[in-house]
């Protein structure tokens, strides 16, 4: 329930019959009792006793969060507000504030008592699914796919490598190379499937074999890395496919793990240690800015364009790599970087974190635009031709808001493997 | 074999109250400046006005200078760091630089009146863009403009129609790691807003705070001033968003006691950054073996019944080398510091003389 100000309601029926006599209209009109506040810190003990609730207790109130929240902005939403909520009474595990939160660390980056929600919203949305409580139907349908497939989508899992067919190079299978590799490169859930994720993919492919990268896939053994899903509630389910990939790269030998996604980055980096599983883990951006030398030389087509980038909640604030994807932008020749107001320490969320990539239709209830609408309209403001990512959750999620905000034909969405791909000499898409 | 004589080290408000306490007391002083003159941080970081009173800080600091230059008891040494110290209460040998020379002077007591140095908003994680944007200000800066009587946006030269206060800037984050209140942003930025408003009436001002934290003459003498006398708006909810648009700074926050998110454009945003221990405390800390807090500052025998004494007999410590003060902190401190040193020397001789 909003809280706030509370206007007079009034209560006017056309007749009203007092004691035989007749009273019409405003003569019977009545107010309807103002909702007075009651504090049930119960609700607040209920998250703060939950390991990795506690510091929703923290909160003094400053609302440095709610100045920097992607939700607030096209909604009416923030950590403080759920605080406050809390501390009178209402139990976030039934508030639909509970699945808006894209865990993009913005408010932890400012919050002056380090109120971590990126620990709490999945530690309460864990405690709303074991409650039983209503989850969104959404959600739900994904977690029963990547527990049923492997991958969030639902996919076939066979089909899961069938986007190397037009790779225009070869992209060697782990298990059919029987032989320790540099690079295994982990391509992700919607590389392996999106079209436009697989034309990424595929760039990608491209870029690793015009440099000699000793690099493999594991095909159709990969599953779904999982780490949105944990922050979405499904510890259970997280674990589950962490165990299945931890085994399945135990039984390969690899210097390095590259992988596409910042989300896999921060599961293979930071989450899947905590099950066993320690791996000497890079994103695409920055395995490549260590062949900068190299990549330079082969970059000789000019990309004539004026390109803005966004950067990616889990590879910037959640892992601090700034500069990897940038240095690769200001490496092709031609190509002209110009940044967005919200850059950075501060870039602007896509929506896609935390489950949010699953939310997109409880989340329309909730909010005035979608958050990545808002985004793509700040790069538009820019000049910008093309919207450069390094995510894979942003190229749909993207796309889709270029449509809706109508700059189509204006400005597209590029993956910087896409870009790097052009300048080495692949022919312009579309 | 005791000394009679007292080191003061720091001659800003604390170190020039202790030496005029002690003089006054009798008792032969060593007044020690890193710097070429006294008056500490009010001269050297150009403050306008000093609360109480809203008297001009250098004539202020000059009379404190006055009451002690020229006094046959105070012996004063600019350009002077302390480098090295040992010995015990009564009878410490400490060396004394300046210019590359040293000499070793006996004395019987120590203060420490060494200070702070305010926060550099470049450390902050709102992203303020003090390192940016021409007009996003620290209170220095402003303290500076007020001074001169020429408060202008630095990026055009003109005056501003609308200036705001962010409060709790390095003060009260754990995330920066100073948890502790600077105690005096509150107070130096409402009085900053009430000298804003009196060069440049049209001038709109807003503060946007937490918790405003102003006691005795603050309240009365700052705060319902500016608000009832000055028009100065207080807002509760603090900006963590600064963004150009045009030509101007567009802040964003939240006013928490509407619910409602703000968007405001502005000319001047200043920046109440806070207070943390300056490089001479740490260093003087560190040369006598006193016991610090965790951010650095001096550590007190007990926060309320002895706030000038030190973890090491015979040196004790007046102002903001303890933790942030303001100047009637500061004040208390000097008179109860010297009362302390001054007793301890005093203690001492009595006890060689019985010895003897």
């Amino acid at each position: 329930m909003a809280y706030g100000r509370q206007g007079p309601r009034i209560k006017e029926k056309e007749h009203a019959l007092v004691e035989g006599i007749d009273l019409p209209g405003h003569w019977n009109r009545m107010f309807e009792t103002r909702v007075i506040t009651d504090y049930d810190p119960g609700t607040l003990d209920e998250i703060t006793a939950l390991p990795g609730g506690e510091s929703l207790g923290w909160c003094y109130q400053c609302a440095k969060c709610v100045g920097v929240c992607p939700v607030d902005i096209v909604g009416d939403y923030g950590p403080r507000k759920i605080h406050r909520d809390v501390l009178r009474g209402i139990s976030l595990l039934d508030d639909p504030n509970l699945w808006l939160c894209t865990t993009c660390s913005n408010c932890l980056r400012v919050c002056p008592k380090e109120v971590d929600m990126i620990q709490i919203m999945p530690a309460a949305r864990e405690a709303a699914i074991n409650a039983g409580k209503d989850i969104p139907a959404e959600l739900q349908k994904v977690f029963e796919a990547a527990d049923r497939y492997g991958n969030p989508m639902g996919e076939n899992p066979r089909k899961r490598a069938d986007w190397v067919k037009q790779a225009g190079v070869p992209v060697p299978i782990m298990a059919q190379v029987k032989r320790p590799v540099d690079v295994l490169w982990y391509v992700g859930s919607y590389p392996s499937y999106h079209p436009r994720g697989m034309d990424a993919a595929r760039a990608l492919a491209r870029i690793f074999h015009a440099l000699g990268v000793d690099f493999a896939i594991l095909g159709v053994e990969e599953k779904e890395d999982g780490d949105s899903i944990r922050l979405a509630g499904e510890k259970g389910l997280f674990e589950k496919l962490a165990e299945a990939n931890i085994k399945t790269f135990a039984r390969y030998r690899f210097t390095r793990l590259v992988v596409f996604g910042p989300h896999e980055l921060n599961a293979f980096k930071n989450e899947y240690p905590k099950l066993g599983g320690e791996y000497a883990v890079q994103h695409y951006t920055q395995f490549l800015v260590e062949h900068l030398d190299r990549l330079k030389a082969l970059m000789v087509h000019p990309v004539d364009r004026v390109v803005t980038y966004h950067d990616p909640c889990y590879l910037s604030r959640h892992n601090g790599e700034y500069e990897a994807p940038r240095t690769l932008l200001r490496a092709i020749p031609g190509l002209t970087l110009v940044e967005m107001p919200r850059n950075r320490e501060n870039g602007y969320c896509c929506g896609g974190g935390g489950g949010g990539m699953w939310l997109d239709g409880f989340s329309r209830d909730h909010t005035t635009m979608r958050l990545s609408d808002k985004r793509v309209m700040e790069a538009a403001e820019t000049g910008a031709r093309t919207l450069s990512i390094c995510c894979p959750y942003e190229v749909s999620r993207f796309e889709d808001a270029v449509k809706a905000t109508g700059n189509d034909g204006r400005l597209d969405v590029q993956d910087i493997a896409e870009l790097v791909d052009r300048s080495i000499g692949a022919p312009e898409r579309g | 074999m005791s000394s009679d004589t007292l080191l003061i080290i720091g001659g800003g408000p604390a170190g020039l109250e202790a030496a005029r306490g002690a003089a006054d007391l009798g008792c032969k002083t060593i007044l020690v400046e890193r710097l070429s003159r006294l008056g500490g941080t009010p001269i050297s970081a150009n403050y306008a006005a000093l609360t109480h009173g809203m008297r001009d800080a250098s004539e202020v600091m000059g009379e404190m200078i006055a009451a002690v230059d020229g006094d046959p008891l105070v012996d004063i040494r600019l350009n002077t760091s302390v480098t090295a110290c040992s010995g015990a209460a009564g009878d410490f040998s400490v060396t004394l630089t300046r210019g590359g020379t040293d000499e070793t002077v006996s004395v019987g007591a120590v203060i420490v009146a060494t200070g702070f140095e305010h926060f550099d908003p470049g450390r902050a994680n709102q992203q303020y863009g003090y390192y940016m944007y021409d007009d996003v200000l620290t209170l220095q800066d402003a303290e500076k403009m007020l001074k001169e009587k020429n408060f202008v946006r630095p990026s055009t030269g003109k005056p501003p129609e609308r200036v705001c206060f962010i409060q709790c800037v390095g003060s009260r984050d754990r995330r920066i790691g100073n948890e502790y209140c600077s105690k005096v942003c509150c107070g130096v930025a409402s009085k900053q807003a009430i000298e804003i408003r009196q060069l440049l009436p049209n001038c709109r001002v807003f503060i946007f705070y937490i918790d405003m934290r102003m006691y005795g003459y603050w309240e009365n003498e700052i705060y319902w001033p500016a608000q009832e006398k000055y028009k100065v708006s207080y807002i509760k909810g603090v900006i963590s968003e600064i963004v150009m648009k045009g030509d101007r700074l567009m802040i964003r926050g939240e006013d928490t006691t509407m619910n409602r998110p703000m968007e405001v454009p502005m000319d001047i945003v200043i920046l109440s950054n806070g207070m943390e221990p300056s490089g001479g405390t740490k260093a003087i800390a560190t040369t006598l073996g006193l016991r610090q807090n965790t951010y650095g500052f001096i550590n007190v025998a007990h926060d309320t019944l002895d706030p000038v004494s030190t973890s090491v007999p015979g040196v004790f410590v007046a102002g903001a080398a303890a933790g942030p003060k303001d100047l009637d902190d500061t004040m208390g401190m000097a008179g109860a510091a010297t009362m302390k040193a001054v007793g301890a020397i005093r203690r001492m001789a009595r006890g060689a003389a019985i010895k003897a």
